[in-house]
């Protein structure tokens, strides 16, 4: 049962990760391979403060959310004044960047060797020691994250991302701003990547740089594209579904030092296969 | 001293990349595709080498037969990925993808067939080492480097200006609507520019790992570089990319004099923000 | 008379190339004017500036007496000058109605502070967007088509829908570029009838127009614009008969 339940918690927090990738990539049309960095430092962010004692879990939460917002919002800027591809160089430079940082900063991060004995989360003073009790917590920040996702794509918030995505002059044209619009669903998509780093952080109690390499924002953008752009079932089925992928491939006997390896190589082969046949994901909209 | 050396190898490192550099401005140029799954060919170029070396061919021929290796992948890709996405009028968004895709099949399945280590190319004369007057070291290795690179580099430019494929492929860059309406079949030279380039790309994906030793996932920072020299040097200019991947990698060196060499990435992700807040459009943005 | 739109020696050069040369007109209130000249001429460049989506390299650009020069396209479509596209550029992922939608000036949930906090009356205010939507597309002859993806719509459609959107943005000079282009005759005087119809509802209009018959038709006055700069002024009648402008115009003299 802690089995299962593992499963669902590490799933409900790529659901965040999904929503937060599929503002991004899927409603706004932003190709992003760094939304694993922005993750990572949320988490190193939450770590750091409930292993320093200086702040207990919700307003370390909060931080983590808020410098989220920033960092996204920073990594996103060059998009609104460079063209499209342009916008790869910074992604792929803002991820590998933040893996150089995880990996040597040490004082701040462990370096290699990863961060552990992160404090369980808490609330009100009370510690969450249970898988129960963490699913608990998982779940209302997912639920919540999935109402404001559906809410914004209902809005005229959404349907001017939308626009945006097909035609920046074109809104422009309309008489709407293509740069604020940008920079409010950066920030969205970071604060969803900060929180979801916060949860992993005190989930796991251990985290280390490999979970926030390029490879974890492939695997990010992999649930997006399976998923389905710009629909919440998409958001919240990507996820679900990849994550369930390795426990599949544990029956095929892959030697353990290649499960990552194999891992890696269908997220690949699903990125191209999809982008040929399949371009709207299972349960999404036309990327 | 010191500095000078770091200069040296920075030259050195940076002709290497700068070939990686023009050889994806060739292919962005003429398809428009950001091919990120450049860096997964650089690399195989590397693994084929060292597996031919390892089963006993000379080095040169082990060099020429990795560099087919590379062009039938890269022509592949172009034939079966890019070319129906383009057919079909695929977004930038899902081509990029999709190349991303393709990145992460050819890395992995290197992993999967190799291993996820390094690898080290046996003993031989590339780890030679020739002092040069003013106490300078160059090795076998960092010699033939230069020399193939440039000339790679020459020949790129030459064939570029001088011989009808290369106008074909310029005037296909320059134009596509017009190039479709004459006689000029963008999609084919699509491929032949592709296999050009993963041809290209397989010299520093050669000459680097018998320095460095091989790794999988190696290819994604040189290519990082490699696009950034692009960028900073002028969509179009295939000089401007060449130099400006030199002048990085050289500034990558020297910054060795005063940080650490794990943020070397910094130092080029720098240098990047830097173009795009000053310069988005490049050096030598518009000439052909 | 003032002038309401007022374009003076404006001069723009992509690369080498010039395409506008110290270009000056104005044109009243009221009425369609249409702006022609051979491929080249500047047409396009000219609407571009006019409507900020170029940085002239000199001159101005005056509307109802205030300077437009600078400012971002949002911000002249706030002051009241809309334009459309040549190739449309329609958001064809989205219905009809949401892209009449989009234009309308309203920003009531356009933040996601309204979207997230103010939820009902976002989608209060929406409805009543609707509404106003579905006016503009009944304008034009789309209200039947409101829920369609626009990749649905035929050309036709879609031409009367940029006009739908260009209407939504409540400016008052409109700017057509090409509105009539690429349409079959039963289309083409739909367009018609809709471009005398805005003129007669107190809209200005500026058209780049190539079918001398459909210039003949609307317009009011006619603008030549020859090697990016303004040529000759006056009644279509005049313009048209001119075979100074019309060897020019016919005789490939780019």
């Amino acid at each position: 049962m802690d089995y299962f339940y593992s499963y669902l918690i590490l799933a409900e927090i790529y659901t965040l990760l999904g929503l937060s990738t599929n503002l991004l990539v899927g409603v706004v049309g932003i190709f992003s391979v760094s939304q694993a960095a922005v993750f990572g430092v949320g988490a190193y962010i939450v770590g750091d403060f409930l292993l320093a004692g200086t702040l207990s879990f919700l307003p370390a939460l909060a931080v983590a959310a808020l410098a989220c917002i920033l960092l996204n919002v920073l990594i996103s800027l060059p998009s609104l004044r460079v063209a499209g591809d342009y916008f790869v160089v910074t992604s792929f430079g803002i991820q590998l960047l933040a893996t150089a940082t995880f990996t040597n900063w040490t004082a701040g991060t462990g370096g290699a060797n990863g961060m552990p004995g992160v404090p369980p989360p808490d609330l009100l003073g009370l510690p969450i020691e249970s898988t129960r009790g963490i699913l608990a917590v998982t779940t209302v920040a997912t639920l919540v994250a999935c109402l404001a996702f559906w809410l914004i794509l209902r809005a005229p918030f959404g349907r001017l991302l939308k626009a945006i995505r097909e035609d920046e002059s074109a809104v422009a044209a309309a008489g709407k701003g293509v740069l604020s619009a940008k920079v409010s669903a950066a920030a969205l998509a970071g604060a969803f990547a900060g929180v979801a780093g916060g949860l992993y952080a005190t989930y796991l109690s251990f985290i280390d740089p490999s979970s926030f390499d390029l490879d974890a924002s492939i695997l990010l953008l992999t649930m997006v594209v399976v998923g389905g752009a710009r629909t919440l079932a998409g958001s919240i089925f990507g996820p679900f579904l990849l994550l369930a992928l390795p426990q599949v491939l544990t029956f095929v006997a892959i030697p353990t030092t290649y499960a990552a390896t194999a891992r890696q190589l269908v997220y690949g082969a699903l990125l191209i296969a999809f982008a040929l046949f399949r371009p709207q994901g299972l349960l999404g909209e036309r990327l | 001293m010191l500095a000078l050396q770091l200069l040296v190898n920075g030259i050195v490192t940076g002709s290497a990349l700068g070939v990686m550099a023009v050889s994806f401005a060739l292919i962005y140029a003429t398809t428009r595709v950001f091919h990120v799954a450049h860096a997964g060919v650089y690399t195989l170029g590397g693994y084929l080498a060292w597996t031919l070396v390892h089963r006993g061919v000379p080095d040169l021929p082990a060099l020429v037969l990795a560099m087919a290796g590379c062009v039938v992948v890269g022509s592949l890709i172009q034939i079966l990925l890019y070319g129906p996405l383009d057919r079909r009028g695929a977004a930038q968004l899902v081509v990029l993808i999709a190349s991303l895709g393709a990145l992460a099949v050819i890395q992995n399945l290197i992993a999967a067939v190799y291993s996820p280590d390094i690898l080290e190319f046996p003993p031989n004369w590339a780890g030679h080492v020739f002092p040069l007057p003013g106490g300078l070291r160059l090795t076998g290795v960092q010699i033939a480097t230069v020399v193939v690179d440039f000339i790679a580099f020459g020949l790129t430019l030459a064939f570029a200006h001088r011989t009808l494929l290369g106008k074909r492929i310029r005037a296909v860059a320059s134009n596509p609507f017009l190039a479709e309406i004459t006689r000029l079949e963008p999609r084919r030279v699509h491929v032949y520019v592709m296999a050009i380039a993963s041809a290209l790309v397989c010299l520093p994906g050669v000459l680097g790992p018998l320095d460095y030793g091989l790794q999988p996932y190696g290819g994604v920072t040189p290519l990082l570089t490699a696009t950034i020299a692009m960028i900073a040097g002028g969509i179009g200019s295939l000089a401007g990319a060449f130099a400006l991947a030199v002048a990085i990698v050289v500034l990558q060196n020297l910054a060795l004099l005063v940080m650490p060499g794990e943020w070397s990435i910094g130092v080029t992700f720098a240098i990047f923000v830097v173009f795009m807040l000053l310069r988005p459009r490049g050096l030598f943005a518009g000439k052909a | 008379m003032t002038a309401y739109l007022e374009v003076c020696g404006v001069t723009h050069n992509f690369g080498g190339l010039q395409a506008l040369n110290d270009c000056a007109f104005a044109i009243s209130q009221g009425g369609i004017t249409c702006l022609v000249g051979p491929n080249g001429a500047g047409k396009t460049t000219i609407f571009n500036v006019i409507t900020g989506f170029l940085r002239p390299d000199t001159g101005r650009v005056g509307f109802r007496g205030r300077t437009l020069s600078g400012l971002a396209p949002q911000a002249i479509v706030h002051a009241g000058i809309a334009r459309s596209f040549q190739n449309l550029r329609l958001f064809t992922d989205l219905t009809a109605c949401d892209n009449v939608m989009l234009a309308l000036p309203d920003r009531a949930g356009e933040t996601p502070f309204g979207a997230l906090f103010r939820p009902f009356a976002t989608a209060r205010s929406d409805r009543r967007r609707r509404a106003d939507a579905l006016e503009r597309l009944d304008h034009v002859g789309l209200a039947a088509r409101a829920d369609e993806r626009v990749r649905n719509l035929s050309y036709g459609e879609q031409k009367l829908l940029t006009i739908a959107r260009l209407l939504a943005t409540g400016a008052e000079l409109l700017l057509l570029d090409e509105p009539a282009s690429g349409l079959a005759a039963g289309a083409l005087d739909q367009v018609m009838v809709l471009l005398r119809r805005l003129r007669g509802e107190g809209k200005t209009l500026l058209v780049v127009e190539h079918n001398t018959r459909v210039v003949q038709q609307i317009a009011d006055e006619v603008l030549f614009l020859h090697q990016g700069h303004l040529l000759a002024q006056g009644p279509p009648a005049r313009i048209i008969a001119d075979p100074a402008l019309a060897e020019i115009y016919f005789g490939g003299a780019l």
